[in-house]
């Protein structure tokens, strides 16, 4: 469990992030949405105890993540794949990692296998690509078999298959009844990968919500035009539909789907020229949410 | 603490820097060895009255001199290489309590560095002194017995500049600038505070680090840029200082500071 609370950090002049609050609840994968510089990266930090909060607080499992004598084994974290010793061999970078946790050896090796690289264990990181890189950061964090995992950007620079290896890993975890993190800036990334989303525009909550929960605020309903659209409205609206004009003298109809729509045209002879499912995609309805983030407030789902 | 000794101690011997690094110290040393050689040659070509004028101390100096070097930039890269990856994070997310880490670094590092310091000015002692054999060098007619307790305490040096390196990179994060530092404080310093108008020349080249091991053997500063009014317990005072200052500055700023 991650509670966040009123979180605020500023740099300087700038404020990363404002007056941020959300919880993230075990069992599920949630994704940190937002687009580059929303204060993504500067939350799960300041959660991780690297950066300090100007106030508010960010808990793991209800305290503090700097007063967690073995932190590794609550919480697995990926900041950022690349910030590894190009010279040091992949046993001993986990290695030495486990070690000031308390973790075997043979743990090592178990996490080299799980992730596919016991292959290259004695291989230097510098040779590795940037999705080998991805595999041994999620090694790391896999250490401890911690309850909670952080992971910033998990899935960039990764090819089709890695992509979906950690689509499936993350899964697994949340299904495992761990806590699971990702922040992206892919909503289409997101879609297919989380439950719950927790959207962030420059440094403020956006919406924190489902997955499908997104979808449906945004469903557009179905373009209708039609040469009588007076008549039109009245039909549709006796059949329980909501119509609301569209631009260019269409219409625009919710609660009906277009069997329905095309059926009660028929029935009072009413003729249809267009009649088109129109909803949003998440990435358009993330788009919308993101654009002038700005200018949002929170929207309570 | 066990566990965050054990993980540094994993990290300095993981990575090819170190071996470099300790690699460069002992061919420094063996070719001071080398040199012993040649001065034995060149003993042998002296006439009788000038053999008195043929020092070895300064040679037998010399090694502990570069491992001072050697390691002050092992304990600068032990630092830098992490701030320079990124991986300063990593450690800080296995090992949260910022001092702790601290602590741990540089006691591995110290350690090191004074099994190396000790390693190259006892063996460069020992060495020198079984090259040149039983030619009467003026400065060498003492017993082994009498003049080894110099030597360990010229190895002592070692491991002060490897924290000062260590601390240096905590508060400059950047190799480069951290190196600079180490090599003003290494050789740069002394020699500026040697030019110096007297008696400031002898009182700022007395707190130098390098002239500290003589001074804490009360042996005298001839022969070199560095100054010896300190009592030997003054000057060990100033030994520990130079580790301690730094390293509290280092933690300080290690624990506000962002990552």
């Amino acid at each position: 469990m991650i509670e966040v609370r009123e979180l605020t950090k500023r740099h300087g002049g700038t404020t990363a992030v404002d007056h941020l609050s959300f919880v993230v609840r075990p069992g599920t994968v949630t994704g940190f949405l937002g687009p580059n510089g929303a204060g993504k990266t500067t939350t799960m930090r300041v959660l991780l105890g690297l950066g300090g909060a100007t106030s508010g607080e960010a808990l793991v499992n209800g305290g503090r993540y700097t007063e967690l004598r073995r932190p590794m084994r609550e919480v697995g974290a990926l900041l950022d794949a690349s910030a590894v010793h190009g010279g040091r061999r992949a046993f001993d970078h986990l290695g030495w990692l486990a070690r000031s946790n308390g973790i075997g050896t043979r743990r090592v090796t178990q996490v080299l296998e799980q992730v596919g690289l016991a292959g290259v264990a004695r291989k230097r990181i510098g040779g590795f690509s940037l999705g080998m890189r991805q595999r041994l950061g999620i090694a790391a964090a896999l250490l401890g078999d911690p309850g909670v995992l952080v992971f910033d950007e998990p899935v960039n620079g990764l090819d089709p298959d890695g992509v979906r290896w950690i689509r499936e890993l993350m899964r697994s975890l949340a299904a495992g009844g761990r806590t699971v993190l990702i922040s992206s800036h892919l909503m289409s990334e997101m879609e297919l990968t989380a439950d719950r989303l927790v959207i962030i525009g420059r440094g403020r909550l956006i919406a924190d919500t489902s997955v499908r929960e997104l979808a449906d605020r945004f469903r557009r309903g179905v373009l209708v035009r039609s040469p009588r659209p007076a008549d039109l409205t009245a039909v549709l609206a006796a059949a329980g539909g909501g119509v609301e004009s569209a631009p260019g003298g269409a219409l625009s109809v919710t609660g009906l789907d277009v069997t329905a729509i095309g059926d009660a045209a028929a029935a009072h002879g009413i003729p249809l020229h267009e009649v088109t499912p129109h909803s949003a995609s998440l990435e358009e309805a993330y788009m919308e949410l993101t654009a002038g983030s700005a200018e949002f407030g929170a929207v309570t789902p | 603490m066990t566990d965050a000794l054990a993980a540094e101690w994993w990290k300095l011997r993981s990575v090819r820097s170190t071996y470099w690094v300790l690699s460069v110290t002992a061919l420094f040393t063996g070719f001071v060895l080398l040199l012993a050689f040649q001065m034995a040659h060149v003993w042998d070509g002296l006439a009788a009255d000038r053999r008195d004028e043929l020092l070895l101390r300064p040679l037998q100096e010399l090694a502990g001199w570069g491992a001072s070097l050697c390691l002050g930039i092992l304990g600068v890269l032990s630092v830098t290489s992490e701030y320079r990856t990124g991986m300063i994070r990593t450690s800080l997310t296995a090992l949260p309590g910022r001092r702790t880490l601290l602590l741990a670094k540089s006691t591995v590092i110290g350690a090191v560095a004074l099994a190396a310091g000790e390693a190259v000015t006892i063996g460069s002692f020992l060495g020198t002194r079984l090259i040149v054999g039983d030619r009467p060098f003026p400065d060498q007619r003492a017993s082994i017995a009498h003049d080894l307790p110099g030597f360990v305490l010229a190895g002592t040096v070692v491991p002060v500049f490897a924290l000062l390196g260590l601390a240096f990179g905590v508060l400059l994060r950047s190799t480069a600038g951290s190196i600079v530092s180490v090599v003003f404080a290494w050789h740069v310093l002394p020699l500026l505070a040697c030019h110096l108008p007297g008696p400031w020349n002898a009182r700022i080249g007395s707190v130098m680090p390098g002239a500290l091991p003589r001074e804490m053997a009360g042996l005298s500063a001839e022969n070199s840029v560095y100054g010896d009014l300190l009592s030997p317990g003054a000057a060990a005072a100033v030994l520990v200082a130079y580790v301690l200052v730094p390293l509290g500055f280092a933690a300080f700023l290690l624990t506000r500071r962002d990552v």
